[in-house]
């Protein structure tokens, strides 16, 4: 009997194919989570008020960052659970490497990653929506520009990436070692701590500007692409000699 | 016919047996192309490599020949030479152990032969 | 051409050692039974052979490559045990054609065949079948395949009786059909004795016979008379199984390397002479003590 010549490409493409379909829970814990988020959202990230005799003024602020923090949630926790024995298991029912698998699921992640951070930006919409219908006082919309929105979307969808790779580079750990399952919320906790006591210059605040204080777009997406992509070859690479089934 | 697949004798001495039997029973003449060890091995859902092994034992006692890319073929004293095979080898064992049973019986040289005798009468009055 | 080759196969679990220095060599397209007791290593072996383990030590080759991580060989095998997972969140049908994407010999009218005599049906998902559907499913699966390597590790556990006959005779008329090398473990040997050519016998991880399955029914014989007559007759013998019946007498079974008038002499002392079957040999051979389950209840 001959052998079967397959191209790791083709490969690659079937398992992204079939992924697709498989994981739909994914997508509809997304939809479930957004709405959860935007009903969170209704109470105004931010308030001020002034009253005299006659007036009450109170400002409420709305806008999307909840929904796009729960979702960056999402994404840590999808990527942790892609992972896990069970999804990875999957792979090794039909043919497969430990380097496509990887490609595939970061693949998807990649793909959860744009559906998710762009239903996140799309999510104003629906909240300004609702507002109007159901908005107990004046309401008042400041509009964004197309270019503006644009780039909201940009960094929405790299900060969800940047959190997917997070959450796979931890999943692969714990695969790799049980041990990690407890050490890295210790550690997380630790940092927490260690900052909470020196209050500035500590390891999460200069993480936390480096990440999330970037003024200039560009360097903001080559940092965030940077730290993606050494998470997850990174996660590929300690993956690589894993033992499966 | 079902083999005995009990797991102790030999499922190609079965199979060369059950051919035997085949030819002997006139199902297969002279110069006349038998099973293939694929149709024995679906037959009785045995590895092909058993059936040939079966096939290959008649090919050395000279009840089948080879014709190469068309099959096993029966050989024109096939018949003969079963039978002949049967009367030295199977009947032998089997009188072998008639006689020793009957020795150990008790049982008369003269006593044996009548019983013998009493068989044959009885399925030729039958 | 050889299809499996391992030299010192070993692999180490903790302090145990699950394979222990295997050597053997497998051609192509037969069909060999991996025979052990729970615990032999079969399993260990299926999995280092499909690339998911990695041995410990010595060497393996599937198809002249590497097995672990390898796509080539992970392409031309398919490796079904009762564990199999498949995509949750798809359906039967569904799954049967991912399937079809990945395999590139895969004949799906089969697979579409053998999914309508099972009466499985096309929108159930895999995790609400039973065991033994789960069971067809997979041997389903193992079969459309057609890899040049397919490999079942108990593969009929949980099917019935009649689901277990038709998958003997799907697995020989596809094989037929479609000639590949095929390895089938069980401990039921009795059941697909027939279907083997060859047979690999192993026992906490080393490997004790691999030869013809007919010649294993030949391998050895057993003898049964006047405990001193057998004694005297196996003396010097390699007795592998032993027991009393009645208060003088014994059955012991011995490797048959008697010649005929040796054989014609134990009979002419009164020993009764009989072949053993190739499960019974099996099971005396991986016997891990040297008495049987009757010496539990002796007591002093």
């Amino acid at each position: 009997m001959s052998l079967s010549r397959i191209r790791l490409r083709d490969i690659i493409k079937k398992q992204y194919a079939y992924k697709l379909r498989d994981y739909i829970q994914v997508f509809m814990s997304l939809v479930f989570i957004q709405m959860l988020a935007i009903l969170f959202s209704f109470n105004g990230v931010g308030m001020m008020g002034t009253s005299s005799n006659t007036f009450d003024i109170n400002v409420h602020f709305y806008s999307a960052d909840i929904v796009v923090t729960f979702t960056m949630l999402w994404a840590l926790i999808t990527s942790i659970l892609i992972t896990t024995q069970t999804y990875r298991n999957d792979d090794f029912a039909f043919i497969t490497n430990r380097f496509s698998s990887n490609l595939s699921n970061m693949l998807f992640l990649l793909t959860a990653s744009l559906v998710g951070g762009f239903t996140a930006m799309l999510s104003s919409n629906v909240m300004r929506i609702l507002m109007y219908v159901f908005g107990r006082t004046e309401y008042l919309y400041t509009p964004t520009a197309v270019s503006e929105w644009l780039i909201g979307s940009i960094a929405t969808i790299l900060y969800v990436l940047l959190f997917s790779a997070l959450g796979y580079f931890f999943g692969t750990l714990v695969q790799i070692n049980k041990v990690f399952v407890v050490l890295l919320p210790a550690l997380f906790i630790g940092i927490l701590i260690i900052g909470a006591g020196t209050m500035n210059g500590t390891v999460l605040n200069n993480v936390f500007e480096f990440i999330f204080m970037e003024s200039s777009l560009v360097i903001f997406m080559v940092k965030i692409v940077i730290l993606a992509a050494l998470l997850f070859s990174s996660s590929a690479l300690m993956s690589n000699r894993m033992e499966v089934r | 016919m079902i083999l005995n697949m009990d797991g102790t004798r030999p499922i190609y001495l079965q199979i060369s047996e059950w051919l035997e039997r085949e030819i002997l029973n006139g199902n297969f003449e002279s110069d006349q192309k038998i099973y293939s060890q694929y149709q024995l091995a679906e037959m009785f859902t045995i590895n092909p490599a058993t059936a040939a092994k079966g096939l290959t034992l008649l090919v050395e006692e000279n009840i089948l020949f080879k014709k190469r890319g068309l099959g096993m073929f029966v050989t024109s004293n096939a018949k003969e030479i079963i039978m002949n095979k049967r009367k030295n080898q199977t009947l032998k064992r089997l009188v072998l152990e008639i006689v020793t049973e009957a020795k150990r019986l008790n049982v008369s040289k003269e006593e044996l032969i009548q019983m013998i005798n009493d068989v044959n009468t009885g399925e030729a009055g039958e | 051409m050889s299809i499996i080759e391992c030299r010192g196969l070993t692999k180490v679990y903790g302090k145990t050692k699950a394979l222990n220095n295997l050597s053997f060599t497998i051609e192509e397209n037969k069909i060999t039974g991996l025979i052990g007791r729970n615990g032999a290593g079969k399993t260990t072996l299926l999995k280092i052979i499909a690339g998911f383990l990695r041995e410990t030590s010595g060497e393996i080759e599937i198809f002249s490559e590497k097995p672990f991580n390898n796509l080539i060989v992970s392409a031309n095998l398919i490796y079904i045990n009762d564990q199999m997972k498949f995509p949750t969140a798809l359906t039967l049908k569904e799954v049967l054609h991912v399937c079809a994407s990945f395999y590139e010999k895969w004949d799906h009218d089969l697979a579409s065949r053998l999914f309508d005599y099972f009466s499985l049906q096309p929108t159930q998902h895999y995790n609400d079948l039973s065991k033994g559907m789960k069971s067809t499913f997979n041997m389903i699966v193992g079969l459309s395949a057609r890899c040049a390597l397919t490999m079942f590790d108990e593969p009929t556990t949980g099917m019935d009786a009649a689901v277990r006959k038709d998958f003997y005779r799907a697995l020989l008329k596809d094989y037929i059909a479609y000639p590949r090398t095929i390895l089938l473990s069980s401990h039921h040997l009795d059941e697909i004795e027939d279907l083997l050519e060859d047979i690999l016998l192993i026992k906490e991880g080393k490997e004790l016979l691999h030869i013809q399955i007919e010649d294993l029914k030949e391998w050895a014989i057993g003898v049964q008379g006047l405990t001193t007559t057998v004694k005297e007759w196996t003396n010097n013998r390699e007795v592998i199984h032993s027991n009393g019946i009645g208060l003088d007498r014994m059955y012991a079974v011995i490797k048959n390397d008697f010649s005929e008038s040796e054989k014609q002499q134990g009979k002419a002392a009164g020993l009764a002479i009989t072949p053993v079957s190739s499960s019974d040999v099996c099971v005396y051979l991986t016997r891990k003590t040297k008495g049987g389950i009757d010496d539990v209840f002796i007591k002093d």
